[in-house]
C-alpha cells in the first residue's frame, strides 16, 4: 500500500510551484484561496483530517454551483473546481496507508470527478483512477481465485420472445457497401438491421463481454443507474452505484422488485479498456458531423428494462452485444397518432405504453403503422433521425448506441 | 442584544481562533466547523453591540450599525466608505451599500478606491425605508445588470433573492416568485421557469408577513405565524421527510468518518427501522407551498435560509433549525443534517431569548436577549 502513494504522487506535479490553479474571474477569490490552501497542504506536512476537510469545502461549494441553473449552462470553471476538489480528496485519502475501503472511496471520488467535473491537468483523474484500479485488482486477485467456484449463476431467463410478423419485420441486410446503405436507407431514412458489421469487435471475439468480464474490467467503478420501470414513471430515479453493486443488486438478485438500468451513459469515455473492445461503425462517415461529435452510450441491464416510445435528434446505430431486445419503430410521419407529451421536458416522448396501450385515451395509436424486430447479439439496428422507437430487453442485455449526424 | 453564530467558519466569520489569521482560511477542524453557538467578536467600531444587523454570504459576515454614525463592518473591521449608509447586503464578491441618495457596489476581491458600480436614487421621505435588495422602482440583483425594475403594481415590501430565484412580498401580503424553477422553488406546482413575477396562487387570500430564500427553496410566514415551505428537500431543508437525507446518514454511519460527531439524541434503533420507513412518503421536491408544523403551540416570528438549511424564530423566543448540518449550521452540537425541525437547546438552556436570525450560506447567526424572569 505504501507503493500506492508513491505511484499517485509520481503522477502529480513535482511541487507547489508547478501545480497549476488557473481560473477565470467567475471563481471568487475566497474559493481560489481555499484551492490554494489544498494545494499547499498537498506538499506540506499537515493532518489527513485537515486535508479532507479542505477538499470537502471545495467539493461542497462547487457541487452547489453544479446544481445551479441548467446543467448545460453550468460554467465549465465550476466543473473544473469540482475536479480539483476530487483530486485533493483522493490525495488526502491515499496519503497515509489507506485501508481497502479508503481506496474504494478514492476510486469513487475519481469517478465523481470524471462524471460531473471537467478534465484538469491532462485528465489526471483518469490517470489516477487507473492506478487505483490496478491497486484494487492486485489486492483482490487472491480472493477471486478462491471464490471462483462460488461464482453466482445468473438465473437462466427464458424470455417470452414476441413473434415478429413477417410483414412488419424490419428489413435486414448483410454487410452492405457504404453506397448501398446510403442510397437505400440513410438518404430515404429507412430503418434496417445491419448484419455482420460488428463481427470483428473484440467485444464479440477476443474479449467476449460477460458479467465476469465487466466485473474484472470495471467492477469497482461508479456509474449512474436509472431505477424504475420507465423514465416517464413517477417512481423513476437515478442513483450512483459501482458496477459490482449494480450487477449484484439489479442483475443477479432477482428478489429486487425494482428495475435498474445502466442507461444512456458514456461509459466508454469513463472506462477506456471497454472502448477498445468496440469500433465506430464505418457508415458514420456518411454523415456531415465530426467523428469527435459522435456520442457513444452504453445500455446495460437485466431483462425487462423499457425505453418508452421516443425520438432522438440524431441518427442512431444500435449495436447489440449481449442478449436480445424487442424493438418497435414508428415513422415521424405518423407522429400525430403517437400522442407526444405536451411539456417541454418530454415532448420527444409518447404518452402511449406501446405493449399495453390505453385505447380509450389514445384511439389513433392502433392505426399507426410500425416495424418491429428482435435484435440479437452481433446485429446493428439503424434508427433514422426522429424515428420513434420503443425498446424492451428480453433478457440480460448490453447494447452500444452511436448517435451521429 | 448579542449575536451568536454557528456553522461554517473557515474565514473567521463567526470567531477568530488562535490559529486563524483574519482573512485567511484555516485548516483546523474545530475552527472551520463551529457546531456550538459562539458569541460573535466585537466590532472595532463599537463597544456596545446594540442595533447591529447581520448580513452574511458564504465566506463573509457584515455587521450593519445604524445607531448614530451608521457604518458597516466586515468581520469586525469598519468599512471606511460605508459611513452614513442606511442598508447593506453582502455577496461572495460584492458589498452593496444603500445611502439615502445612492446605491454603491464595492468589489470585495479588489482593493479599489471607488465602487465598481453605483447609481443615484431619490428616496421619498414618506416612502418605505430602504430594504435591500429593494430600491425605489426595483431591486439590485446578484449579477449584472444589477438594477432591475419592478412593476409598481406589485407594491414590493420585501424581496428575497437566491442565485436562481426570487420571492417577493407585496404590501398586501401576496407572494410573487420568478426565476428558475427546476427544483419547485417557485411554488407554482411545476418545474418550469418564470421570467416575470407570478403570484403564488396556493397562498392567495392568506396574507404573508415574511419571505426568505435558500439556494433551492423558499419559505414564508403568514400573518398568523404559520410557516410555509416549498422547493428542494434533498437535505431536509423543507422539514419534510427526505429520502436523500436518510440514505446519506446511512452511508455516513457505515463509513464512520472521524470528523462526524455522534448525536446523543439519535438512537441506534433508527438505523434498522427499514420496515417502518418503507411506508413513509418521502418528498424530494415540493412544488406547491406546504404548511410546516414546527411546534404545536407556537407562532413563527421570523425565518432565514442558508443554501440548504432553514432557521426559524418563534414568538416565544426559541430557535428551530433543520436541513443540511455538515458544518454545524443547525447548532445542535453535531454535524448531522436533519429533516425535522429541532430546537436549538443552547439558547433555552442559557435562558436566552432569540429575537432574530440571519443565515449565511453554510452558517447561522442568532440575536438574543436575556430571558426575563417572570
Amino acid at each position: 500500500m505504501a507503493m500506492l502513494w508513491s505511484r499517485i504522487s509520481a503522477a502529480l506535479p513535482l511541487n507547489e510551484e508547478q501545480f497549476p490553479l488557473q481560473f477565470n474571474d467567475k471563481v471568487e477569490s475566497s474559493v481560489l484561496e481555499t484551492l490554494k490552501r489544498s494545494r499547499h497542504q498537498l506538499y506540506s506536512n499537515t493532518t489527513s483530517a485537515s486535508r479532507m476537510l479542505n477538499a470537502q469545502i471545495i467539493l461542497d461549494f462547487s457541487w452547489e454551483k453544479l446544481n445551479t441553473g441548467t446543467w448545460r449552462h453550468v460554467d465549465k470553471e465550476w466543473r473544473r473546481v469540482y475536479s480539483y476538489g476530487c483530486l485533493f480528496k483522493v490525495a488526502a485519502l491515499c496519503r497515509e496507508e489507506p485501508s481497502a475501503d479508503e481506496v474504494l472511496q478514492a476510486l469513487k471520488t475519481c469517478d465523481m470527478g470524471l462524471l460531473m467535473g471537467a478534465a484538469i491537468m491532462d485528465n489526471i483523474l483518469q490517470v489516477i483512477v487507473q492506478i487505483l484500479q490496478s491497486e484494487v485488482r492486485e489486492s483482490t486477485k487472491e480472493e477471486d481465485e478462491s471464490e471462483h467456484a462460488q461464482v453466482k449463476r445468473i438465473k437462466i431467463e427464458c424470455p417470452h420472445v414476441p413473434v415478429i410478423k413477417e410483414e412488419l419485420a424490419v428489413p435486414r441486410i448483410k454487410c452492405p457497401s457504404l453506397e448501398s446503405f446510403n442510397t437505400n436507407y440513410l438518404l430515404p431514412l429507412k430503418p434496417v438491421i445491419l448484419e455482420g458489421i460488428i463481427d470483428h469487435w473484440p467485444a464479440l471475439n477476443e474479449h467476449p463481454w460477460s458479467i465476469e468480464y465487466l466485473r474484472s474490467v470495471a467492477g469497482c467503478r461508479t456509474v449512474p443507474v436509472e431505477v424504475g420501470t420507465r423514465y416517464t414513471d413517477e417512481e423513476w430515479s437515478q442513483t450512483l452505484l459501482t458496477v459490482n453493486g449494480f450487477i449484484d443488486r439489479y442483475i443477479l438478485n432477482k428478489d429486487e422488485a425494482a428495475v435498474g438500468y445502466l442507461a444512456q451513459h458514456q461509459l466508454f469515455d469513463q472506462i477506456p479498456e471497454l472502448k477498445e473492445d468496440i469500433r465506430l461503425p464505418d457508415y458514420c462517415c456518411l454523415g456531415d458531423g465530426d467523428e469527435d461529435d459522435i456520442t457513444v452510450n452504453a445500455w446495460f441491464g437485466p431483462g425487462g428494462t423499457v425505453s418508452p416510445l421516443h425520438q432522438d435528434p440524431q441518427q442512431n446505430f444500435l449495436a447489440q452485444v449481449i442478449g436480445s431486445k424487442y424493438i418497435r419503430l414508428y415513422s415521424p410521419e405518423d407522429t400525430d397518432k403517437l400522442y407526444p407529451h405536451q411539456s417541454q421536458l418530454l415532448h420527444n416522448t409518447s404518452q402511449v405504453e406501446v405493449e399495453n396501450p390505453d385505447t380509450e385515451r389514445f384511439p389513433e395509436f392502433a392505426k399507426a403503422p410500425y416495424l418491429e424486430c428482435v435484435l440479437q447479439p452481433g446485429e446493428v439496428l439503424f434508427i433514422p433521425v426522429q424515428h420513434w422507437h420503443y425498446i424492451r430487453s428480453l433478457e440480460l442485455s448490453f447494447s452500444v448506441s452511436f448517435w451521429w449526424s | 442584544m448579542r449575536w451568536f453564530g454557528f456553522g461554517f467558519n473557515a474565514f473567521g466569520q463567526i470567531h477568530v481562533g488562535e490559529k486563524l489569521i483574519k482573512g485567511e482560511c484555516s485548516d483546523a477542524a474545530e475552527e472551520v466547523k463551529v457546531f456550538s453557538p459562539a458569541e460573535l467578536d466585537c466590532c472595532s467600531c463599537c463597544r456596545v453591540k446594540t442595533g447591529c444587523h447581520i448580513r452574511a454570504s458564504w465566506s463573509r459576515r457584515a455587521c450593519l450599525h445604524l445607531d448614530g454614525d451608521s457604518c458597516v463592518c466586515l468581520c469586525g473591521v469598519s468599512v471606511k466608505d460605508s459611513r452614513g449608509c442606511k442598508d447593506a447586503s453582502v455577496s461572495e464578491s460584492h458589498l452593496t451599500l444603500a445611502f439615502s441618495d445612492r446605491i454603491e457596489s464595492w468589489d470585495l476581491q479588489k482593493e479599489e478606491k471607488t465602487p465598481s458600480w453605483s447609481m443615484g436614487i431619490t428616496t421619498e421621505s414618506s416612502g418605505p425605508s430602504l430594504n435591500l435588495p429593494l430600491v425605489p422602482g426595483g431591486y439590485i440583483a446578484t449579477k449584472p445588470p444589477f438594477y432591475r425594475s419592478l412593476s409598481p403594481h406589485l407594491k414590493a415590501k420585501s424581496l428575497a433573492l437566491s442565485a436562481e430565484h426570487a420571492v417577493l412580498l407585496s404590501a398586501s401580503g401576496a407572494v410573487y416568485t420568478w426565476g428558475l424553477g427546476s427544483h419547485g422553488q417557485l411554488g407554482h406546482g411545476g418545474l418550469t421557469p418564470e421570467e416575470e413575477p407570478r403570484a403564488v396562487e396556493a397562498l392567495w387570500g392568506m396574507p404573508m408577513s415574511c419571505v426568505a430564500t435558500g439556494g433551492w427553496h423558499s419559505v414564508c410566514i403568514s400573518d398568523g405565524g404559520d410557516l410555509y415551505v416549498w422547493g428542494w428537500n434533498e437535505s431536509g431543508q423543507l422539514g419534510l421527510p427526505s429520502r436523500g437525507l436518510r440514505k446519506a446518514l446511512q452511508q455516513q454511519r457505515s463509513q464512520q468518518a472521524g470528523a462526524t460527531c455522534q448525536d446523543a439524541r439519535t438512537s441506534p434503533a433508527e438505523e434498522s427501522q427499514e420496515g417502518e420507513k418503507n411506508e413513509e412518503v418521502f418528498i424530494s421536491i415540493q412544488a406547491f407551498p406546504a404548511l410546516l408544523d414546527i411546534t404545536p403551540s407556537c407562532e413563527i416570528r421570523t425565518v432565514s435560509c442558508g443554501s440548504r438549511h432553514t432557521a426559524a424564530v418563534t414568538t416565544t423566543g426559541d430557535l428551530y433549525t433543520w436541513g443540511w448540518g455538515d458544518y454545524g449550521q443547525l447548532g445542535h452540537q453535531t454535524l448531522i443534517s436533519s429533516d425535522e425541525p429541532q430546537r436549538v437547546e443552547f439558547f433555552s438552556e442559557q435562558h436566552m431569548r432569540v429575537v432574530d436570525v440571519v443565515c449565511g450560506a453554510w452558517n447561522t447567526f442568532a440575536a438574543v436577549v436575556k430571558e426575563e424572569v417572570a
